[in-house]
């Protein structure tokens, strides 16, 4: 470990730890000192007018954590919720400070160190991959593994159904 | 190797604000003419032991005012002069600027160094004309070079008005835009506005106050009238209001000696002090001084903090963990008797006891943990003698304040919050509630008025009272405003209580001068807002001739609510019991719809609109007929409504968990708890879920 970091620092490159998981074929990788902890899948308690991927929440040791299917915001086809499915739970920075989140993912499958020098942009995708929320791909394994921000990719939207909800309650289910 | 004196600050700030509270107290105690060497002890304590540890800290300010404040309070503690009513109030004065500075330093904010040299060079003068004296005729020693100044040819007079009002003088329902106007009225003004204070845009908060004001006014208006503009600021802001063109004494901008900070930081150290060429060179000292730097600040503390025996300090946060982690357990122990109820056997029995005493031992903990969070209300109640005694000086009326039940405990984050209202509340008796001495008289009253303040625990609840025997509530004023500003119809006909309930209304404000009577409505409403945002409620009460009475409700605590559970499909819910009116079952025939939109019910002689919660919440009930669930009849801002839900499951105390740390806010929703299995439930908000109902069923 510590040969490992003074070569970091010889060559002036950052590396940091990623942890990776599946998501259909796809796999994503966020930044490890996000992650809070790696749990199994517990029923959730819905909450009342949140956007169809907020599943609900849950109770991380005495507070409340929104959990969010990243399966649903990604438009990927639905998966069933069974005894092994996966709940990452992670920070996020926002406007308002500091909020916790579950995701459900498929699978979690390894931390990996990732060297800034390797991550490529991600290619502009036009309008519909919107790749605002990407930091970059890098090649682990021969496999192609997406970065996220999961600031931009969370953090914002969590912030954006509050003051859209403050602005106009109920405007999301009224039928 | 530097000692990080930054990691004392905090210990600093908060010894320093106890020591200003207790010094504050002891002023007020003071009696003129023949004062207590006990309190001028107390008091000079005070002063010493926040000279040396902002000295210490490098708080050159601090250090310097508080060097020229000790110095006056030798003069005292050695009777070489006498306490007079200058003094005291010079002293007081003190008081709210050190509280002001260390502030400032706290936030780490520029102090107001012209407020503080004012008061500074008032101490100094203070000091020298004592000294001076015997010596006769010598003027104050800063002023000889200004005197010729004064000789120039005098411009007509003029008011100057400085104002600058305290960041958060508006959540005071304070408006300096108001106030300006009302100057206006008065005569020609001429406005500089100072926004040096102005942060970025980005950090602006809507809500604070950060601009200056520095107005001149004809000279021929009333200072009674300039006065009584500000009333309301008053405590909440910096207002000073000279006559310009009239002798000025002393230069507007004189520095007090700084050279007593190396005095000082040389004298509190006792450590060789750094050359005096730079100003921060205070903080210079420190490493030198390092073994012995903290001790002094700490051992002079000691007896600067009153009556503090057997306790120590605890920072909030390791209190609220500690919360959490009794909450976690009572849930661990509600899912083990649950699963010892249904143990088999020969020791069934013995692990059922055991589960027993486990639980009555987990209520007490949970109590205990509870009680820690919980202050007396003397932390409020304290802030008011000063202020009564200030308002009444001002106002030139005789006060007595009468303060009750401060013993009364109620939770630490209600404490804080109930503070302004109750400000707000105990301005409006001295100011509008209690007349004038002679007036009193002529009433048959005796002259000095009595505000008194209450507390007593009620239920789960705690009452406190502010109450005044002054004239009361001028319902015929009240009537008029309310019609003149098209809050009532000109010809409603109301009952008292409504009449009263009218100054509540957030139309029902102070546009109009405060020497109006009916200016008792000043903030009303954002009293009964911040008393709302708390879980309580406000009433008021009043007898003409005999005085006002308003008595503000709050739940002890914000971490716990009684509630009901209640099914609706899969989720349960959580019906704060204090909305509850009663739950029932309805008749198919009880129900009636109105225009085929909302449907309502008979509820005692009243139609009750039906809320299904089903519905709001996007849950697939079990029943949809409403003859076969149950309708929770909720009251909540004075509306009812029927919620229907699939069934009820039992009531319990429930520990409220915030949404909003992690998620939002949610309409009709007021947080979530957690239950016996470790699933989260979401508690309901009443009259936010009626005021959502009803904004559906209108769109």
């Amino acid at each position: 470990m510590s040969t490992n970091s003074t070569g970091e620092q010889q060559h002036g490159v950052e590396s940091r730890q990623v942890l990776t998981f599946v998501l259909g074929n796809e796999t994503y990788g966020v930044d490890i000192l996000r992650v809070q902890e790696i749990r199994g899948w517990t029923a959730v308690t819905k909450i009342p007018h949140a956007p169809p991927h907020v599943l609900g929440v849950l109770n991380l040791r005495g507070s409340i954590v929104p959990i969010v299917d990243l399966r649903m915001r990604f438009a990927l086809e639905r998966a069933e919720y069974t005894a092994i499915t996966v709940i990452i739970v992670m920070s996020v920075v926002t406007a308002s400070g500091r909020r916790d989140f579950g995701v459900v993912v498929d699978g979690v499958s390894d931390v990996v160190d990732v060297n800034a020098a390797e991550v490529k942009p991600a290619p502009e995708l036009g309008e519909r991959g919107a790749t605002e929320y990407l930091l970059g791909l890098v090649t682990v394994a021969e496999r192609m593994v997406v970065l996220l921000d999961i600031d931009r990719l969370i953090g914002r939207e969590l912030t954006a159904i509050v003051s859209a909800e403050d602005a106009e309650p109920l405007a999301a289910d009224a039928a | 190797m530097t000692v990080d004196l930054t990691q004392f600050h905090d210990a600093f700030f908060e010894e320093s604000f106890e020591a200003l509270d207790a010094m504050e107290a002891a002023l007020l105690k003071l009696d003129i003419g023949a004062p207590d060497p006990e309190l001028i002890n107390t008091i000079f304590r005070v002063a010493h032991s926040i000279k040396g540890g902002s000295a210490t800290f490098g708080f050159t300010e601090i250090a310097s005012f508080t060097h020229s404040l000790e110095t006056l309070l030798d003069e005292l503690r050695s009777g070489t002069m006498p306490v007079t009513d200058q003094v005291s109030d010079t002293l007081l004065k003190s008081v709210d600027v050190m509280r002001a500075m260390l502030r400032a330093v706290q936030a780490k904010q520029p102090i107001d160094a012209q407020r503080v040299s004012d008061l500074q060079f008032d101490l100094e003068v203070i000091i020298a004309t004592k000294n001076a004296a015997p010596a006769a005729a010598t003027p104050p020693a800063a002023a000889p070079a200004a005197v010729p100044a004064a000789a120039s040819p005098a411009p007509p007079p003029r008011w100057q008005v400085r104002f600058r009002p305290f960041r958060e003088l508006m959540a005071r329902g304070n408006d300096p835009l108001r106030m300006l106007r009302e100057l206006h009225e008065l005569g020609e003004v001429r406005t500089q506005i100072d926004a040096q204070n102005l942060p970025p845009l980005a950090d602006i908060e809507p809500q604070d106050c950060h601009l200056a004001w520095t107005l001149e006014l004809p000279g021929e208006i009333a200072e009674e009238a300039i006065r009584q503009v500000f009333d309301w600021a008053e405590g909440d802001c910096d207002l000073t209001i000279e006559r310009l063109g009239d002798v000025p004494a002393v230069p507007p901008a004189h520095k007090p000696a700084e050279p007593t900070v190396e005095g000082i930081v040389a004298e509190t150290l006792a450590a060789p002090s750094a050359p005096p060429e730079s100003a921060p060179a205070a903080s210079a000292p420190a490493p030198a001084a390092t073994p012995r730097s903290d001790t002094p600040a700490k051992t002079e503390s000691g007896p600067g903090a009153p009556g503090d025996s057997g306790s120590i300090r605890v920072s909030v946060d390791k209190i609220d963990e500690l919360m959490n982690t009794v909450g976690e357990l009572v849930i661990t122990q509600a899912m083990l008797s649950q699963l010892g109820g249904q143990f088999e056997g020969p020791q069934a029995e013995q692990l059922r006891a055991g589960l027993g005493q486990l639980e009555r031992n987990m209520r007490e903990l949970q109590e205990s943990v509870m009680r820690v969070r919980m202050l007396p209300i003397s932390f409020v109640f304290s802030r008011f003698p000063r202020m009564v005694r200030d308002l009444a000086h001002r106002l030139g009326k005789q006060i007595e304040l009468k303060l009750t039940g401060e013993q009364t405990e109620l939770d630490k984050t209600v404490l804080e919050k109930i503070g302004d209202p109750l400000v707000h509340l105990v301005r409006n008796c001295i100011d509008h509630g209690i007349e004038p001495p002679e007036k009193r008289i002529a009433a048959g009253k005796p002259a000095a008025g009595t505000v008194h303040l209450d507390a007593a625990h009620r239920g789960g609840n705690i009452a406190v009272e502010v109450s005044d025997d002054g004239g009361g509530l001028d319902k015929e004023r009240i009537l008029a405003k309310a019609r003149s500003r098209g809050l009532i119809g000109a010809n409603d006909t109301l009952s008292d209580a409504e009449i009263y309930e009218l100054i509540f209304l957030p139309g029902f404000s102070t546009a109009e001068k405060t020497t109006d009577l009916s200016g008792r409505g000043v903030g009303m409403d954002v009293v009964r807002r911040n008393v709302k945002s708390l879980g309580g409620k406000i009433e008021v009460n009043s007898e003409s001739g005999r005085g006002s009475r308003f008595t503000i409700t709050l739940p002890l605590t914000l971490a716990i609510v009684d509630g009901q559970s209640v099914a609706v499909g899969s989720e349960t819910y959580i019906v704060p019991l204090i909305s509850i009116v009663e739950s029932m079952q309805l008749k198919n025939g009880n129900v009636s719809r109105l225009s085929g939109k909302g449907e309502v019910f008979s509820f005692r002689g009243d139609y009750l609109p039906i809320i299904r919660l089903h519905e709001l919440f996007g849950v697939e009930p079990r029943t949809h007929e409403l003859h076969e669930g149950l309708v929770v009849v909720a009251e909540g801002d004075g509306c009812r409504a029927g919620l229907f839900v699939d069934d009820l499951l039992g009531q319990q105390q429930v520990v409220i968990k915030s949404l909003e740390t992690n998620y939002g806010h949610i309409e009709g929703i007021s947080g979530a708890t957690i239950l016996g299995d470790g699933s989260v439930s979401l508690i309901l908000d009443v009259p936010g879920l009626i005021r959502v109902a009803s904004m559906r069923a209108a769109a």
